[in-house]
């Protein structure tokens, strides 16, 4: 039974688990005490870019205190549960929040705090910003403002894990979308007549096109899946050194 | 060998004039570093744990506001200045009105005046907590005791932005600010409110500062690290704190008027150490100093008018004249915020033809290079922290 969405709990060891006498029993509670444990130690990985980040801190700071609900912000990708994008996220910073993305264990959640990391805000047609962070990675919760006030990151954590709660119980949760005055009728020049929509896609591209960050995008790929050599222009932008 | 004896550290060193066979480690620090302040990454280049070179990166937060401002109105320029120093948005807006108002040649009634400055020095006030909490955090750590001074200091800020709520209703991004004066008259009761807030948080002060200046650890980590010696930091253009910490007596409230700064007194802190313990420490005194103005202008805000031009209704309503220019500077928490505006651009002369920013945090990173060599690398965040970047204006 391999992990295969990235929502999944199921182990591979379950299964011996489960085909053993007696073996439901104890995977039930275990389930049960997973499922709470889950929901009440989410750990936060604070991707903190810009304004929405002093926010941020301040909801961990005295007033709002995330800590009180069990989470617990560590600066490493490695120990956390969830992503929180407070901030704009341009496209020399994006293949390095994808990479962070990656490395952070399974089961994982995003949170898109602020209208820069849900739209881009109206640096959406500027050449650098990268038009939310939904484009590169999967947002569960989205927390609208400019910046959001910081009891609104309690709200939105509590939405997490009522939407974890559903999702561990099996239960169909519908996919958040972005709020409603932020769709855009075509992504493709983010609301802007003034942009082409050459430029919308090269910025997409460059956000995207990156792969999984640092220098790899630099490393020939193989030929079967090898971009067309106007692609690779546009995507080369961000790194240097 | 010791890299600081020479008389002044040579941040383009070649390495290979180093030592060709030493092993010198590169170490990325950052972008998404907690103690950055941002994203910010410095390479650094060590023999053990001593730096010999530094090289900072900016450009992970560059939002392009240079080029949009030259498309929106200046109506429309007030919240995008916001988020440039989102520590002190305040300031900032501040900065681009002023700038505007003396290209037109619009007088601010005395009243907007005196709420500029009292705003300003609220600002001071929250961005200086902010930055003492984050100090303290990056050299103590968050297991190590820094972050008890971190919650205290963001406990102290909440009701400086509870004030700026009551006037604006805005917590962070006040957009309060118009040519020729302010947007939103005092409410009933900010007075009062101020005050109390200003009671609470001089009563507290030297407790916070005797937290620091007690622990022996904190004087160890800052006294003798990251030293900017005077001409070095004129050379570099430092301003504002970090200049002063640097032992140049200049301060733009003093030494260039604005807002209602002509009549009072500002008495400005100045300490010759030069290091990151007297950055600290001109901080601190501009804490104090900033109680004491808003304290001696809250009883004194005089009655009139708060705007001098009509409340604004349309986006081209203030037109700049066709191709002049101009710099103005105004004193920010963290050093001379410079806007350098050319008239006449696009929408018939309500856009500007060209808005150059002159952030002091940019100055402060060019300071890097020099600070850090010889050092440890556990002193990179102490020093950057007492130059108090903010990433959002180094980049724009
Ligand atoms: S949404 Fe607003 S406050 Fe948040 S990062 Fe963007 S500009 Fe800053």
């Amino acid at each position: 039974m391999a992990i295969d969405d990235g929502r999944s709990f199921e182990h591979p060891l379950y299964h011996y688990w489960e085909n053993s006498p007696g073996g439901g029993i104890g995977l039930t509670t275990l389930d049960r005490l997973l499922m709470h444990s889950a929901r009440h130690s989410l750990w936060f990985f604070p991707m903190a870019t810009s304004c929405c980040a002093i926010e941020f801190m301040t909801a961990a700071a005295s007033r709002v205190d995330l800590d009180q609900a069990g989470t617990i912000i560590r600066p490493t990708p490695r120990h956390c549960d969830v992503m929180v994008v407070a901030g704009t996220i341009t496209v020399k910073m994006a293949p390095r929040v994808k990479k962070l993305w990656d490395q952070m264990p399974e089961p994982k959640w995003a949170i898109a705090m602020g209208s820069c990391a849900i739209c881009g805000d109206f640096y959406r047609d500027i050449y650098s910003v990268v038009p939310g962070v939904d484009v590169i990675i999967p947002v569960d919760v989205y927390i609208p403002g400019c910046p959001p006030n910081a009891d609104q990151v309690m709200v939105a954590l509590q939405r997490l894990q009522e939407k974890i709660k559903l999702q561990l119980e099996g239960k169909f949760v519908e996919r958040d979308l972005r709020p409603g005055t932020m769709i855009y009728p075509k992504i493709g020049t983010h609301g802007d007549a003034r942009q082409s929509a050459e430029v919308a896609q090269a910025q997409l591209d460059g956000a995207r096109g990156l792969g999984v960050g640092g220098k790899e995008h630099r490393v020939p790929r193989p030929a079967a899946v090898q971009a067309p050599p106007e692609a690779d222009a546009t995507s080369d932008s961000g790194e240097q050194s | 060998m010791n890299l600081r004896q020479r008389d002044r550290i040579n941040p383009h060193l070649d390495l290979d004039t180093v030592d060709a066979a030493a092993d010198l480690m590169a170490l990325n620090m950052g972008p998404q570093h907690p103690s950055t302040h941002g994203v910010l990454r410095i390479k650094l280049f060590l023999d053990g744990e001593v730096i010999i070179k530094a090289v900072p990166y900016p450009g992970y937060l560059h939002r392009g506001v240079e080029k949009l401002c030259e498309r929106l109105t200046c109506v429309q320029l007030t919240p995008i200045f916001d988020k440039h120093d989102y520590v002190a948005p305040m300031t900032n807006e501040q900065a681009l009105n002023i700038a505007l108002e003396r290209m037109l040649g619009v007088e601010v009634p005395r009243r907007a005046r005196y709420m500029r400055t009292i705003l300003a020095e609220l600002q001071r006030l929250a961005s200086h907590l902010l930055w003492l909490g984050t100090f303290t955090l990056d050299i103590g750590g968050t297991i190590g005791g820094g972050a008890s001074l971190m919650m205290y200091t963001f406990r102290e800020r909440e009701p400086i932005l509870d004030v700026f709520e009551m006037l604006t209703g805005a917590r962070f991004h006040y957009n309060t600010h118009q040519v020729g004066g302010n947007r939103h008259d005092i409410p009933d009761g900010w007075a009062a409110a101020v005050k109390t807030c200003m009671d609470q948080l001089a009563a507290r002060m030297p407790e916070y500062e005797e937290q620091c200046v007690t622990n022996s650890v904190f004087l160890m980590r800052t006294k003798g690290i990251g030293v900017i010696e005077t001409p070095l930091a004129l050379e570099l253009g430092l301003t504002g704190p970090n200049l002063r910490a640097s032992g140049v007596d200049l301060d733009l409230r003093r030494d260039a008027p604005f807002h209602a700064y002509d009549e009072i007194k500002v008495n400005v802190a100045v300490s010759n150490g030069c290091d990151t313990h007297a950055r600290f420490e001109v901080r601190i005194a501009e804490m104090y100093e900033s109680i004491r103005i808003v304290r001696e202008l809250i009883d004194n805000v005089p009655e009139g008018p708060i705007c001098s031009l009509k409340p604004v209704r349309t986006v081209n309503q203030i037109k700049l004249p066709e191709g002049k220019q101009m710099y103005t500077a105004i004193e920010t928490p963290r050093g001379e915020l410079g806007t350098w505006l050319i008239g006449g651009g696009a929408e018939k002369g309500a856009c500007p033809y060209r808005l150059k920013i002159r952030p002091p945090s940019l100055h402060a990173m060019a300071a890097l290079p020099y600070a850090l060599v010889g050092h440890t690398v556990s002193d990179v965040v102490a020093v950057l922290g007492s130059l108090d970047p903010i990433m959002g204006e180094v980049d724009r």
